[in-house]
């Protein structure tokens, strides 16, 4: 037990003695009770009751000493009817009623309220830390959130800078091809045109060689015959071109 | 007593209960006071007992009750008037507000139907209890020389009133609060039983007689049954506060 306690209880304690002088209510029938068995008459045989009575006999058979007792013991009596003073502590119930506030006291102090405030302090301390736990997480979570789309974004910009380097490759592949298939046809026209060029050439040579030979047949087919008419001369070489033809059909 | 052709009891008969143990004993004598207050310590015991015993994180009965009691004395009284300082009084004015309501409530319980602290044996003695406490703490915190001085000539009043104030601080501190915080206390719960019995009384007498107007008096005694619950822990609310408020005078007297 802490000194405070003992202090507390040392305290009420002294209260509780300091106040045992205080006087203690009576009840009416009581009070009249004592008052009667303690009386005792100056001159009246007896005493309590009996003094009582015999009081009573004298004054009713008109003696003047008895007459002035009863009436002063009727005053006394009337001062029983008297509430009790309600504002006057009874010992006995300060001693009851502060037994139970030290007994109370110092239970409450050793066990009962530590127990309890224990428990609510823990409760509080739980819930405290529920909610620093959901703080750090939620602080986690938007880290990782913030990560995540940071990660996100990269990736956007990743993948935006892929398309466009795709987008530039395929662009170069494709003037490289366009370029390249220009070349190849300008390349194919220029060698058709060179083959067309040779075959014309030929053709000429072929066409000239044939045309010598025919010529050199018609001139022999001529020197054969008479060839001073022009109008058979002429005549000579149709003919004779007309059978080259003929021959070659 | 003869009121209004009723007979009424003699106050004695509605305050003063014959001896149960060790009767006639002026210092041991058990009657329904002393009960009363074993009562007040049991339950209030009882309670924190099982409040203790139960530990579950979502309280429920006794647990609540005095849980909701702890802190509505540490954030409606002491936080309050002393300040978080005040916490280390929080059991002892805990215990003191659950013992005067238990003993005030017994006013209404059925077959007992008897404020202990009507009587004037234990506010008085918590008064003096809490004074001595006031003044221990107000010497501790303050030394004796400066506790005095400034309980007995506060600052900010003008050296000739001194005369008047002194004399009245004095009587205050040592006398007037002591004496309200008992008389505060016991009177209100002597007004509350006696308006009870009153009812009563009324509703008893005019059942017999006339029936019929005995339901307006019975109609005030519920009324009255329910303020008296109200009572009871207003006035259990009040004896603590105002003892957490001159601990907290005497802790911090800049306030």
């Amino acid at each position: 037990m802490s000194r405070r306690l003992w202090a507390a209880a040392a305290v009420i304690v002294a209260v509780v003695v300091l106040s045992a002088s205080a006087a203690s209510a009576k009840t009416v029938g009581s009070c009249i009770l004592d008052e009667i068995a303690a009386a005792e008459f100056e001159g009246i045989e007896g005493e309590g009751f009996t003094a009582a009575k015999n009081l009573k006999t004298l004054a009713a058979a008109g003696d003047e000493h008895a007459e002035e007792l009863k009436v002063a013991l009727g005053d006394d009596l009337e001062g029983c009817f008297d509430a009790p003073n309600p504002i006057i502590p009874e010992v006995k119930e300060i001693v009851w009623g502060g037994l139970a506030f030290v007994v109370l006291l110092a239970l409450m102090y050793w066990k009962l309220f530590p127990v309890v405030k224990n428990l609510m302090d823990q409760r509080t301390q739980r819930i405290q830390d529920a909610i620093d736990d959901a703080d750090r997480q939620r602080a986690e979570a938007a880290e990782v959130k913030a990560n995540y789309e940071a990660e996100l974004a990269d990736a956007k910009a990743e993948a935006a800078r892929i398309v466009d380097e795709a987008r530039e490759q395929a662009g170069a592949v494709r003037a490289d091809l366009q370029a390249r298939a220009e070349a190849d046809i300008a390349d194919m026209r220029e060698r058709a045109a060179a083959d067309v060029e040779a075959s014309k050439r030929q053709a000429i040579a072929d066409l000239q060689s044939e045309v010598s030979d025919i010529a050199l047949g018609a001139a022999e087919a001529v020197l054969g015959r008479s060839l001073e008419d022009p109008e058979m001369q002429r005549q000579l070489v149709d003919d004779y071109i007309a059978s080259v033809g003929a021959g070659q059909d | 007593m003869n009121i209004f052709a009723l007979d009424f009891p003699p106050v004695s008969h509605l305050f003063q209960w014959p001896d149960i143990l060790f009767a006639g004993n002026e210092y041991i004598g058990l009657n329904k006071t002393g009960l009363i207050y074993i009562a007040a310590l049991l339950l209030t015991a009882g309670l924190f007992w099982a409040a203790g015993r139960r530990r579950s994180l979502v309280p429920t009965g006794a647990q609540t009750v005095a849980e909701a009691g702890i802190d509505f004395v540490e954030n409606s009284i002491i936080m309050q008037t002393i300040g978080p300082d005040g916490r280390r009084y929080l059991p002892f004015l805990t215990t003191l507000f659950f013992f005067v309501f238990f003993s005030n409530i017994f006013e209404v319980i059925p077959f007992i139907q008897f404020p202990a602290n009507s009587r004037m044996a234990i506010p008085l003695a918590l008064a003096l209890v809490v004074w001595a406490i006031y003044h221990v703490v107000g010497i501790r915190a303050q030394g004796f020389y400066q506790y005095f001085k400034g309980a007995l000539f506060p600052p900010g009043v003008p050296k000739a009133l001194y005369v008047l104030v002194t004399p009245i601080e004095l009587l205050q501190i040592l006398l007037i609060r002591p004496l309200s915080l008992a008389i505060r206390l016991w009177a209100n719960m002597v007004a509350g039983h006696l308006l009870l019995v009153t009812f009563a009384v009324l509703s008893a007498a005019l059942w017999g007689t006339l029936y019929v107007p005995a339901v307006l008096p019975f109609a005030a005694l519920i009324l009255v049954t329910a303020f008296e619950i109200f009572v009871s822990a207003l006035q259990a609310f009040i004896f603590t506060i105002l003892t957490a408020v001159y601990i907290g005078g005497s802790l911090h007297p800049e306030h």
